[in-house]
């Protein structure tokens, strides 16, 4: 991905959400952004050109117009009508935005729109997190990547954001998926943490 | 297997569903996908089905389905018949808020303007200190002030016309505690559907969220009302028998609701069999 002065960018036309421009590029700001975030913290994280990319809780597109601005195509999964109508102005300007409105818990729903993709992306505000990532990982194609934002205050407020961490992290790997990094979003988001998942072309059915 | 455009079979052969994009949504719709056995669509199968010309028309056409999908699921949130009541609702509050907030600032200045004053001996009596500051000498002062009774007139109208929808949209709930009260139940809830699926113990404690979870976790003692309170059955009833009121209220509201949500019509025997059971328990209090 392009950085200018440290700063995480993505090439395309701005003016999506007021965000700042640095040289022609749209400044992609990781306190907003938990996957420009991630991308500050891990450096190994890549978006290439010829991603497919399935986005769920795509909410109102501004994450998923950077995301965009990098790969081939991103299935942007939305349930809530009101975000939805930002995705879907979102959309119009980029083309390789796939919207689609659904409910991340029923993948059924909306399976016969969705490709298999090189990226999974779950960014949603759900109690059962865990539960809908492994839900998806029939559109994973082998070798590719999960990437889990792992919103801990909305899985149980009681538990400490560790416990639902580790706890989150046991589930996954009791699913098939190997743990590659997992990090907090310090300083940019609190109680929020990033946990990257591969697909190990053995280990899928 | 079945796709957005059409089946592919175990063989690899594919046929196309007829139809622009409505009929091909129309045909999504109706499918129904088991997880366990779904195929996703990957690169090979879409070139082998030979329907597209190449990737970029595929993405079209796939986008042309699933943008009508998402304008429609937009255009039928808009409709629900509640979506318009539960943001009058949340203005009214907000409006309140927005009054006491400019009331408040207002009389800091004219106690300044006005030596005599104190705002201590008319205790308060934010409102009814108001018509005297329009009487004030400093214009700026008196022009916010008609302002701000203007906007308490806003909110009046917007009042009567929040509990006047409310019997038609919510009808049985209304009934029961009164349009006002019964639209901010709803409004808490985040509209007639969610509420409809909730247990009359959640519909007790809405808008007692706050010591609902502290007394989650820290073990206080759980709230008995909340927005709930508001109704004149539950805030009249003596002390001893108020939780046990909330609670009875509460039950047949979460009915109430169930049957504004799938019948959306007043049923009277309900209501009767209702408002009796509630009276008993708050003994007959007005």
């Amino acid at each position: 991905m392009i950085r200018i002065d440290g700063n995480l960018v993505s090439p395309g036309p701005g003016g999506v959400y007021n965000e700042r421009m640095a040289q022609g590029y749209r400044v992609w700001d990781p306190y907003r952004s938990k996957l420009s975030a991630l991308s500050m913290l891990d450096p190994t994280i890549d978006l290439t050109a010829d991603m497919r990319v399935l986005y769920l809780g795509a909410a109102n597109g501004t994450t998923v117009s950077h995301v965009a601005d990098y790969v081939d195509v991103v299935y942007a999964v939305e349930f809530a009508p009101r975000p939805l109508r930002d995705l879907l102005a979102v959309s119009e300007k980029r083309k390789n935005i796939v919207p689609i409105a659904g409910d991340a818990t029923r993948p059924d729903r909306y399976a016969p729109f969705v490709e298999m993709v090189d990226l999974l992306y779950q960014d949603v505000a759900q109690p059962d997190q865990a539960g809908i990532l492994i839900k998806h990982i029939p559109f994973l194609k082998a070798g590719g990547t999960a990437i889990l934002m792992l919103k801990t205050r909305s899985v149980d407020i009681r538990q400490t954001p560790e416990a639902v961490f580790a706890e989150t992290i046991t589930r996954l790997t009791d699913s098939g998926l190997r743990v590659v990094t997992s990090c907090w979003l310090e300083p940019y988001h609190h109680d929020h943490a990033a946990i990257v998942c591969g697909v190990d072309p053995a280990g899928m059915s | 297997m079945e796709y957005w455009f059409g089946s592919i079979d175990g063989t690899g052969v594919c046929r196309p569903a007829d139809g622009g994009a409505p009929e091909l949504l129309a045909r999504v719709r109706s499918l129904v996908t088991d997880m366990r056995v779904f195929h996703p669509l990957t690169e090979e199968l879409i070139e082998g089905c030979g329907i597209f010309s190449d990737r970029r028309e595929y993405i079209r056409q796939l986008r042309e389905v699933t943008i009508l999908h998402a304008r429609e699921v937009i255009a039928d949130a808009a409709q629900e018949k509640d979506a318009e009541l539960l943001q009058m609702v949340r203005m009214l509050d907000q409006m309140d808020e927005v009054i006491n907030l400019l009331t408040e600032r207002l009389v800091e200045w004219y106690q300044v303007t006005d030596p005599s004053f104190s705002s201590k001996s008319r205790k308060g009596a934010g409102r009814r200190i108001l018509p005297r500051i329009t009487k004030s000498r400093s214009p700026p002062l008196r022009g916010v002030a008609r302002e701000i009774e203007e906007l308490g007139e806003a909110r009046k109208r917007l009042a009567t016309e929040v509990s006047r929808r409310a019997g038609s949209v919510i009808p049985n709930m209304s009934e029961l505690v009164g349009g006002l009260v019964a639209a901010r139940i709803m409004a808490r809830a985040g509209g007639l559907t969610p509420l409809s699926r909730m247990p009359g113990s959640s519909v007790q404690v809405l808008g007692a969220e706050a010591a609902l979870f502290s007394h989650i976790r820290q073990g206080s003692p759980s709230p008995k009302h909340g927005l709930i309170f508001q109704h004149r059955r539950v805030h009249n009833a003596p002390r001893e028998v108020r939780g046990q009121v909330a609670r009875i209220l509460a039950g047949k509201l979460a009915i109430a609701a169930r049957i504004d949500f799938y019948r959306g019509s007043l049923d009277p025997d309900f209501i009767a069999d209702a408002q009796e059971r509630i009276d008993a328990a708050s003994g007959g209090a007005q």
